[in-house]
């Protein structure tokens, strides 16, 4: 190994962590303010340190030391078996996180010849990878739902496997059309295959090339990781809380935690296989590297004007009325992010202008448009997680057995009938 | 002495699971060591840069196999009074390992010839066993499907509902 591929691994591998442990308190501080969007309120919005609101993401802080302060409180018929009762919040977590690692967040990076993924884990079977992977998060749901030892836990956790067991199936026939399309089970091939056109001018993405498979692998993506309609398994209208029932303080976030870090893997998979994951339509990687001062120069005109109304719109949710009398420390909040925004703009200005103008340099080329691409996959992340939050927002929860009936009666069919119509569809294109 | 020291700690992730699958009382219990001997097996196969062999591991046996029996045990859900007297368990468990030694033995005279051939193989790639299984292989599988087709539709049989003669009560 080179030294540049080390640094590569180590910064895919940090930007991996970050970015699926650093959007939790921005996904529970994101939850609450859509919530609070749907519902016509605010949502949190006042917690500061210092003046510093950033939005009300520092209530999401708040709650963490909260939850750490809080009792430990364990079932007494427990007795020997207390370790697996704390380790099956810690499956669930795990097994969340891991699966998200093959998830590449840049076009594979070229230096002196030798490529880099830019993947957490640099492996070439990534659908094998999150479909094995994904699947031992429910044994911590039923390791905990059982060691509680009450009927509402119990039956959650029943509820939560046969759910798992029979949205599998779609999920993974659904995978199985992407995979017969795409020829391949990498992620990242799987991307570059997206980045093409079909009839000449659409983007060949996957929503557009396989939208049945698209809707059934979203669908069952949702059962997967518990969101809202498919909550059956902690439906507090039925069975208090579910396999949660008796979990308390950390123990309780940690499957909390588990959540979420699914949800943001559950977006990532389905930006990744629908949705053309890290690129934005109709520009491949390699049209980007070849027009890269073109590029560059639309992106020195757009950033300022993003930031811009960027900072109009904060500036407009910092002001205060005239009638109250203290304004909490926000116009000193204002002021700072105002000059941070300005200066990082500038910063970035500056690099670009330096990259089109004085330097020919084709990695420091390749670099800026990985670091795009970055962003670019967090944005259409976010944007995802936004998504499943607006269905838990707006779906009433299924009955149990509608869930059932949904998983085997129409997902199942339809998902096996996709199957035989794209074999055929690539057969006979092939011919 | 890396590979050493990593194949130490699954072959004891391995054999303690098995241990603890056989020797506890609490089912759940014993599905959790069936997990871990699982997953220290999958390690094994990734050890020896079968990494596809490694993923179908934790794919079936995992994903599937000890979600099952979990779903069982959860259906069940056998109280520890209800659970039936073992007085002479570890007796008859050195009986049957007894019993099994030549076996074993057999296995690893096998394995040990084996291995070499393992260690030179190259990566197996996810396409090269899909070729295999549908070519040179393809009487096999059929025969391994029709067995588990034979399995599910005797399940069903047993599962289904017989028809209920309280309509016929009630009209």
């Amino acid at each position: 190994m080179t030294t540049a591929a080390i640094i590569i691994a180590v910064a895919a591998f940090a930007l991996g962590a970050l970015l699926a442990l650093l959007t939790i308190p921005i996904l529970v501080w994101l939850e609450r303010r859509v919530a609070g969007l749907v519902q016509d309120r605010l949502g949190p919005n006042r917690t500061n340190i210092g003046g510093f609101r950033l939005g009300g993401v520092v209530q999401s802080f708040a709650d963490v030391v909260k939850l750490l302060l809080k009792e430990e409180y364990y079932p007494s018929h427990i007795k020997n078996a207390r370790w697996l009762f704390m380790l099956a919040p810690i499956i669930t977590f795990v097994a969340a996180l891991l699966a998200f690692m093959a998830i590449p967040f840049a076009d594979t990076l070229v230096i002196n010849g030798e490529s880099l993924r830019i993947s957490p884990l640099p492996i070439d079977f990534g659908v094998f990878w999150y479909m094995a992977i994904s699947s031992i998060g429910v044994l911590g749901v039923i390791f905990g739902g059982w060691l509680s030892h009450n009927k509402y836990s119990l039956l959650g956790a029943a509820r939560a496997g046969s759910m798992v067991v029979s949205y599998e199936l779609p999920l993974g026939l659904s995978i199985l059309a992407f995979i017969i399309t795409y020829n391949t089970i990498d992620f990242n091939a799987m991307v570059q295959w997206q980045s093409g056109t079909f009839f000449g001018f659409l983007p060949s993405w996957g929503i557009l090339v396989q939208p049945l498979a698209s809707i059934i692998l979203i669908v069952a993506l949702f059962a997967e990781t518990n969101r809202n309609p498919f909550t059956v398994a902690e439906g507090e209208s039925e069975i208090v809380a579910g396999f949660m029932t008796e979990y308390t303080a950390m123990k309780f976030a940690m499957y909390f935690m588990g959540e979420y870090v699914a949800m943001n893997t559950a977006s990532a998979v389905i930006i990744t296989m629908v949705f053309g994951g890290y690129q934005i339509p109709w520009v491949s990687t390699q049209i980007l590297l070849e027009n890269f001062s073109v590029f560059a120069l639309l992106l020195m005109i757009l950033i300022p004007i993003i930031v811009m109304v960027l900072i109009r719109w904060m500036r407009k949710n910092n002001t205060v009325r005239p009638s109250v009398s203290t304004d909490g420390g926000r116009n000193f909040e204002t002021k700072v992010l105002t000059f941070t925004l300005v200066g990082m703009t500038l910063f970035i200005e500056a690099i670009l202008f330096y990259l089109v103008f004085l330097d020919e340099n084709f990695l420091a080329n390749a670099l800026a448009v990985t670091l795009f691409q970055i962003v670019v996959f967090v944005v259409k992340l976010m944007l995802f997680n936004i998504f499943f939050i607006l269905i838990r927002w707006t779906v009433p929860r299924f009955r149990y057995d509608q869930v059932q009936k949904i998983g085997w009666y129409y997902l199942l069919p339809l998902a096996l009938a996709n199957i035989i119509l794209t074999a055929i569809v690539v057969i006979g294109v092939s011919l | 002495m890396l590979e050493i020291s990593i194949f130490t700690i699954l072959a004891t992730f391995m054999l303690g699971g098995s241990i603890a699958m056989i020797t506890n009382k609490q089912t759940l219990l014993s599905a959790f060591g069936f997990l871990v001997a699982m997953i220290g097996l999958a390690g094994m196969f990734a050890l020896l840069e079968s990494r596809f062999l490694a993923i179908a591991q934790i794919m079936v046996s995992v994903g599937a196999i000890v979600v099952l029996s979990m779903l069982t045990i959860l259906t069940i859900n056998a109280k520890e009074e209800n659970l039936p007297l073992e007085p002479n368990k570890y007796k008859w468990m050195i009986f049957a390992s007894l019993l099994v030694l030549p076996i074993t033995a057999l296995m690893y005279k096998s394995m040990a010839s084996a291995y070499a051939s393992f260690a030179t193989m190259e990566t197996i790639n996810v396409k090269v066993v899909g070729k295999l299984l549908f070519s040179e292989w393809v009487l096999p599988f059929e025969i391994v499907s029709i067995l588990l087709l034979t399995a599910m539709v005797g399940a069903i049989v047993i599962a289904r509902k017989d028809e209920i003669p309280t309509e016929a009560k009630k009209s």
